[in-house]
């Protein structure tokens, strides 16, 4: 991502904010689908906006990729824990720890049914390749709990693998 | 299975209200035109011939320059003053900038209707604030809604 790009659209720039929304969108829709699997239409549009009206606050242009990532993965987070959308996720569990085994289809179908905070940090660690600390940024929560986290999703993960 | 991460260009009218989310003051408005999508955006995409017809303020369009969807053109308004915009142009999405302005058209078929969404920005303040925010806001606002209602016009014109 240019730098001078990301700040020339900071400045107002609409054909720039117009690239940086088409090099953004990919990336924030892989990461709102895998997150936020049943609300990945609408994580994607709610991510987007708050990354552009949130533009001209950040400080580095250079570190753009990780506040978009820190922004999309809280937003993904925040609506995947909507009742109503959980609902529409048909087979994902809710709040529960417990995911069901039943008619599991490939990897993305167990992600999808691991409880939300567990997916994310499986998501980030093995799917985007982030560090545990990188990870604690994301999602603005401690590194101990990412920890504690990708421990109980890997067990979960498995179990529900080999069943 | 479906693959989620799969990345479908993003709807034109999303765009158009991610872009206004980035300009602060800018002016959305958007219409049901009872016209087909292509229709319509014959009409938005015809920059030289239909601009001077829906926007007032506009005496003349030229395109200078043109570099697939990349456009520059010449603008000269009705007091005579020419200035040259930047603009990307393909169907359901036109962007056009200039030091002074933004101004964006975002369409989408609905049924055998289309969806048109329009924004309007200054880049530099208004020379002569006699208004209040409120008032130059609504004037925006009505200025934009004749505009659309314009282009449906021109849409329809012809039209069995």
């Amino acid at each position: 991502m240019d730098p001078a790009k990301v700040a020339a659209a900071q400045q107002g720039d609409a054909l720039a904010l117009d690239q940086l929304l088409d090099e953004l969108a990919p990336y924030v829709r892989r990461l709102c689908a895998r997150i936020a699997p049943a609300a990945a239409d609408d994580a994607t549009q709610e991510a987007l906006l708050a990354i552009f009206r949130g533009l001209p606050s950040l400080h580095a242009p250079e570190a753009i990729m990780a506040w978009v990532r820190s922004v999309t993965v809280r937003t993904a987070m925040r609506l995947v824990r909507e009742p109503d959308r959980e609902l529409a996720a048909g087979p994902a569990p809710a709040h529960g720890d417990v995911p069901s085994f039943e008619g599991l289809a490939d990897i993305d179908d167990a992600l999808a049914r691991l409880p939300p905070s567990q997916r994310a940090v499986l998501v980030l660690r093995t799917r985007e390749g982030l560090s545990e600390r990188e990870i604690a940024t994301a999602l603005g929560i401690p590194a101990g709990t990412v920890k504690s986290r990708l421990h109980r999703a890997r067990a979960a993960f498995r179990e529900m693998w080999e069943a | 299975m479906n693959n989620p991460a799969a990345s479908p260009d993003i709807d034109p009218i999303d765009r158009l209200t991610i872009l206004a989310a980035a300009l602060p003051g800018a002016v959305v408005r958007q219409r049901h035109i009872t016209a087909s999508f292509d229709a319509v955006w014959r009409v938005v995409a015809d920059l030289e011939q239909a601009t001077p017809r829906y926007e007032p303020s506009v005496a003349h369009v030229r395109i200078i320059e043109r570099h697939g969807e990349l456009l520059r053109v010449l603008v000269e308004d009705t007091a005579g003053r020419e200035e040259a915009m930047d603009a990307k142009l393909r169907p359901g999405w036109c962007l056009m900038q200039s030091a002074t302005v933004v101004v964006a058209f975002a369409a989408r078929p609905v049924g055998s209707e289309t969806l048109l969404a329009h924004l309007e920005h200054r880049r530099a303040p208004a020379p002569v604030p006699s208004q209040s925010g409120s008032h130059q806001r609504r004037a925006a606002e009505e200025k934009i809604d004749q505009e659309l209602r314009t282009i449906e016009r021109l849409a329809t014109q012809g039209r069995p």
